[in-house]
Order: structure tokens, then sequence, then C-alpha cells
């Protein structure tokens, strides 16, 4: 893929309700119709988002001129699936992180808290 | 290709969330003090070895990790917007020891440049709720040119650790 392609990949991406269209049509091929009725949105603005996925190779449509299909390109999305994967594992495993020095940090707190405090010498 | 063979995409999804058992002021503090930062951030097994903060819309946070096989990672966020104790946005990348942008450090250096992160923090009964959104946040095309220019003067000896890094990443 061309970093040209992969800009364009990655503007479609940046906006939610392509990533929902995307994950719609996960589960098969759709006409625009079929598209626009989970979204609550005019034919149209469906449209508009189809030809930006379809730009950055995400989707593919049938040549029927009336329905014209959409279908997702599974390499494309795999790409992209690779990326967010990685991407995800470093945000959970810092967290898990995260949780665990809370943990500490409080139990720490507490244990000092316990303990009467000594007077110090100056 | 049939679109049976389509991935199970989680693309509508780049969020993730997690409820700790800590109140919200603490874990402000956790991602917004360096030495408590330095405590936790980065992967199972990572250790981070340099951190410098900077909090205040622009500033920066710059850290480097080792990961667990002795290769060193460096990064950095670059804050767009700071509520405490409620919202934090900030640009986050890879990056260089000087704190110059980099791509990935593994196989698909053409990914996106940065990622737009925002994290919220909502009390829920004296837990917090912590919420990751991201997004691709798109170059101009003048960064990018000057970004690959960037790119082409440095030397190439970086490639292999990067790629086993990623290896480790993709495993863990």
């Amino acid at each position: 893929m061309s970093r040209d392609r992969l800009s364009a990949t990655f503007a479609a991406l940046a906006d939610p309700t392509r990533r929902a269209i995307l994950a719609q049509l996960t589960t098969g091929e759709m006409t625009v119709a079929d598209l626009a009725r989970p979204f609550d949105m005019s034919g149209p603005a469906v449209s508009k988002h189809l030809k930006v996925l379809e730009t950055a190779g995400l989707i593919a449509r049938g040549k029927d001129a009336q329905w014209r299909p959409c279908r997702i390109e599974p390499l494309a999305l795999k790409r992209v699936d690779d990326w967010l994967e990685r991407y995800r594992r470093f945000w959970e495993q810092s967290l898990d992180r995260l949780e665990d020095y809370l943990h500490e940090v409080q139990a720490q707190e507490k244990s000092k808290a316990g303990k009467p405090k000594r007077p110090r010498k100056t | 290709m049939s679109a049976a063979a389509a991935p199970k995409a989680p693309v509508a999804d780049f969020v993730t969330s997690r409820v700790v058992a800590a109140p919200r002021d603490l874990v402000w503090k956790a991602w917004t003090e360096v030495e408590r930062m330095k405590q936790w951030w980065g992967p199972k097994g990572f250790k981070v070895f340099h951190a410098k903060l900077d909090l205040r819309p622009g500033g920066e946070f710059h850290y480097g990790m080792k990961s667990p096989d002795g290769h060193d990672m460096w990064g950095k966020f670059v804050f767009r917007e700071i509520s405490a104790p409620s919202r934090l946005v900030f640009l986050s990348s890879f990056s260089d020891p000087d704190a110059n942008v980099t791509r990935a450090p593994f196989p698909g250096r053409e990914w996106p440049l940065r990622m737009l992160s925002t994290i919220t923090f909502a009390e829920r009964d004296g837990k917090t709720e912590i919420t990751v959104r991201w997004a691709p946040f798109e170059a101009t095309a003048e960064e990018q040119a000057s970004f690959d220019g960037m790119r082409d003067s440095m030397t190439g000896g970086w490639g292999g650790t990067f790629d086993q890094l990623g290896d480790y990443l993709s495993k863990a």
C-alpha cells in the first residue's frame, strides 16, 4: 500500500461513523439503504462516507448501478486491525500496571497511617 | 475475496476502559506526576528509565523505557487539554532520545505518526473509571515531508532491534 493510500486509510478511520459502518460490514455485504437504517442517516450522507471508505481501500462496491452493494476489503482491514491490536495491548498492559501501582500505593499509605508517629530529633 | 474472510474487526471500538479501586484524585496524580507515572507506564515487564513531564497545554511527557529483553524504546505525549481531575487529551507518538517524533519501532513503520488520545476519569462510588480513547491523527502534508526527509538521513541500525521489539509486543 502506498503512503498516500495509508494516509487516506487513517483519515477514513478517524471518523466514528465510518468505523461503525465498517463494523456493520463485517457481518456481510450491504446496500446503502441497509447501512443508512441503523445510523438514522440519509442515503446521500451514507454515500459520502462510503466514498471515503472506498477511496481508502477499506471497502469495495459492486458494479450493479442501482444497488452497488458494499463489502469490506479484508486485507486492508487486517492491516489496520493488526496495528490497532498492538496499540490496544499497549494500553491494556499499562492499565494493568496502573491498577497494581494504585493498589500498592494505597496499601503503603494505610500501613504508614497505622503506625504512631515518632517525634523527629532536631 | 469474500466478505466471510473478513476479520472480526473491532474497528468501531477505539476505546478501552477500566474501573480501579482508588479515588479519582489519586488516579489523576498517577497520570500527571512524573515520579508516579514512572512506576506504571508501559507494557508488562517494561521499565521506565527516563521521564520528563511538563504538564501544560503544548507541554510534553517524554519517556524512555527498557523492554524485558533489554531494548530501549522512546515515546512522548504532547498535551492538548488538561482538565483536572477528569480529562486529559494528548497526541502520543514514538520518539527518539531527543524527543523528536519517529515512526512506530516495528514492522509497518508506515503507520500513523501520532495518535490522538483522550483519557477520562469518572468517579464511581469511591472507585474511578478510566476510559482511554484513541484515533489516528494525520500529519499535514508538510509535516509528513519534513518527517520523511529527516528519516532518510537517519542511520539504519535500528531496524533489527525494533523488529524484535515488535515481535515482543505482539507476543506479550
